[in-house]
């Protein structure tokens, strides 16, 4: 057979066309590097949180490619900063799907982002693990990609109600929250559920945070009797005015409610060290020290090996803790399938009482909520040390 | 609670009061309605805690770091986002000017500063948290020194004279030879003074905090509005009863309906009154 110049040439190019393009695929997939977008609001409002997160994702990555990566593929983690912004975390979602191609997404790390940007991550059918709180933020059906790693508002509610009806066992309760979207929804349902429990709900307010004064409202509080007070505010400042209030008042009603009132930033507006006391704020078993000054054991271990690598004492154990977790379960899910979206969703679905170190996570299909409410509990709101507070009175 | 009421309602009175006296320096000197004045408020209460908390400094040294950065602040306000402007008051864009920089103020005290409130330092370390304590009385006697000096100038100095006549006809002032863009300049150093003042004297009552900005902007409006655009007579006797209103309003009806009676309030003297309690009547030129 003859072979003539053109058709050597053309059979050349397709030889090489065929070597540079099909072959080495499987190889580049194989080695490929798994990439995780980071969707953090690390600037401006709301970052403490993100920052926490970011500590621990960055230990977690550096960790798991130091031991030599899943399945030989190192874990890239891609970080935007949404600064607490729903615009810019809409954005920086699109650009993650459509150009960055990441295989799954953690984040972002509060709900009001999360709103905005959970039904692109739906269409686009990307994985998402996040640890925001709105419950409608969670449904298989409408949402089957995403899956929560922290507890959901209404259990931080049965934890805070059950703790003031069984533990403290008081009878009438004030509600008072701040006048945000989140304070308003969090005093309605709060109140509801708690007379629903047959609690007798003596006074509800909203209070605008910036209110030089908390007289008025605690004076309220206590003239109608109130045993206790529920407070959903993620404002430190008015958390602190209300302790001081309380002080100056001579009154020793106990706050019970939003994780903010253990904040650090607490401590520098109160009139008085003594006037955090009998504050129980929103906290999680797996990172609060028992009566021996111990946390579980599976923590004790993890913050010994974060010991010099990751700063704790400006933030908290379950936001390092956390961002660990969410690295690790994309992790695991690459290592029993692959990158692709529907095997990552699947492996999560599947997931029982996975060991993280905030919770240990439970996932099905019909329940993308993933974190034990038994784990939910109340801690000592001034009682942080190494970002770990002791557990409320009445815990054992 | 009466005693609650009035301690705690010609406290923010006062600061409300001086930030009243912070627009009006600045609509003095230049026809414009800057609406940096609650954000050098806020700035007052942040550079406090800022010198003298974070960085340690005397109280006293802090105190003229602050005054000296807000009278800078002013000046900017002035160079940036008003001067642009003047030419084309009609079309009131220094809205727009003065509310962008205002803006900027705020983010970048939010980056750079904290978005959760932060402490500020005792003065005197006089009372307990009572009605006695000094975070009530002294926006107070913060206000009535800052009054007595205003007056001072204004009837006793050449300089407060000269700020006088470009407040009352500044193409007039020009004429006599007056270096009026230097008067209007010095009036907005003086105004960002006025307004760390505020932020400073009630630091121990509002904290160090960037969402003050926004809230002394509205509340700060409310008794220039009241008492009359450029009076700071109004100002302050509208500053004060605002304060003693809206804390009798927070004891009475509570929460969201306090700022409910505010804004009530607000919209009946104006329909009584369009220029304001103390405004006087505008001469029509023919």
């Amino acid at each position: 057979m003859k072979i003539t110049r053109r058709e050597f040439a053309i059979g050349t190019a397709a030889s090489a066309a065929a070597s540079a393009f099909s072959f080495p695929c499987p190889a580049v997939a194989q080695t490929e590097p798994i990439r995780i977008g980071w969707l953090a609001a690390l600037t401006g409002a709301s970052s403490a949180p993100a920052i926490g997160f970011d500590r621990g994702v960055r230990y977690a990555a550096e960790t798991i490619n130091a031991a030599g990566g899943v399945k030989g593929r190192k874990i890239e983690v891609i970080t935007r900063d949404t600064q607490g912004d729903p615009t810019k975390a809409v954005n920086a979602t699109q650009e993650m799907i459509s150009q960055l191609k990441v295989h799954a997404v953690w984040g972002p790390t509060n709900s009001g982002e999360s709103l905005a940007i959970t039904p692109i991550m739906a269409r686009a059918k990307m994985p998402n693990i996040h640890p925001c709180v709105i419950d409608s933020l969670i449904d298989p059906e409408k949402f089957p990609n995403a899956f929560r790693t922290s507890p959901s508002n209404t259990q931080w509610n049965d934890a805070v109600r059950t703790y003031c009806i069984k533990v403290l066992k008081v009878k009438k309760v004030a509600v008072i929250a701040d006048t945000t979207g989140y304070g308003v929804a969090a005093a309605k349902y709060s109140t509801e559920a708690l007379k629903k429990d047959g609690a007798d709900v003596v006074y509800v307010a909203n209070i605008d945070a910036t209110q030089p004064d908390m007289t008025p409202d605690m004076l309220r509080a206590k003239n109608a009797g109130a045993e206790a007070i529920v407070v959903w505010s993620t404002s430190t400042g008015m958390d602190a005015r209300m302790f001081n209030t309380r002080a100056t008042m001579g009154w020793d009603v106990p706050f019970v409610g939003h994780p903010s009132m253990s904040s650090g930033d607490i401590k520098g507006l109160l009139e008085k060290p003594a006037n955090w006391e009998k504050v129980y704020a929103v906290g999680y078993r797996s990172c609060s020290y028992d009566a021996n000054g111990k946390l579980p054991p599976r923590n004790e271990e993890f913050v010994a090996q974060l010991k010099g690598k990751v700063e704790l004492s400006d933030t908290l154990l379950w936001w390092v803790a956390g961002g660990v977790d969410a690295i690790n379960l994309i992790a695991k899910a690459v290592e029993n399938g692959s990158t692709s979206p529907d095997d990552i969703i699947k492996y999560w679905n599947g997931v029982k009482k996975f060991p993280g170190y905030f919770g240990d996570y439970s996932w099905s299909p019909t329940e993308h909520n993933g974190y034990p409410g038994d784990d939910v509990v109340m801690s000592d709101a001034s009682s942080a040390k190494n970002g770990a507070f002791k557990l409320a009175p009445g815990y054992s | 609670m009466l005693a609650s009421i009035i301690a705690s309602g010609l406290a923010v009175g006062a600061v409300y009061a001086l930030i009243g006296v912070t627009y009006n320096t600045m609509f003095s000197a230049s026809r414009v309605m800057s609406f940096t004045a609650g954000q050098l408020g806020m700035l007052g209460g942040v550079f406090g805690s800022l010198f003298v908390l974070r960085l340690g400094m005397p109280l006293v040294v802090g105190l003229v770091l602050m005054l000296v950065c807000c009278a800078i602040v002013g000046l900017i306000t002035e160079f940036v986002a008003v001067r642009p402007v003047l030419k084309s008051l009609d079309q009131h864009l220094y809205v727009l000017s003065t509310l962008a920089l205002a803006l900027m103020i705020q983010q970048v005290v939010a980056v750079e500063w904290s978005t959760e409130p932060q402490a500020f330092p005792r003065v005197f370390g006089i009372g307990g948290g009572g009605i006695l304590d000094e975070k009530f009385w002294l926006p107070v006697l913060t206000c009535a020194a800052a009054i007595c000096a205003l007056e001072l100038l204004y009837r006793r100095t050449l300089t407060g004279l000269a700020f006088l006549a470009i407040a009352e006809d500044n193409f007039a002032a020009r004429a006599l030879g007056l270096p009026e863009r230097n008067l209007r300049m010095a009036s907005y150093a003086l105004a960002g003074m006025i307004g760390g003042l505020a932020g400073f004297s009630g630091g121990q009552l509002l904290l160090a905090f960037v969402a003050n900005g926004p809230l002394l902007n509205f509340y700060g409006f409310v008794p220039v509005a009241l008492g009359g655009l450029g009076n700071n007579r109004g100002a302050i006797v509208g500053g004060f009863a605002l304060g003693l209103f809206q804390q009798a309003a927070n004891f009475l009806v509570g929460g969201i309906f306090a700022s409910v009676a505010v804004f009530i309030l607000f919209i009946v003297v104006l329909l009584a009154a369009p220029r304001g309690l103390f405004g006087g009547h505008l001469a029509r030129r023919v």
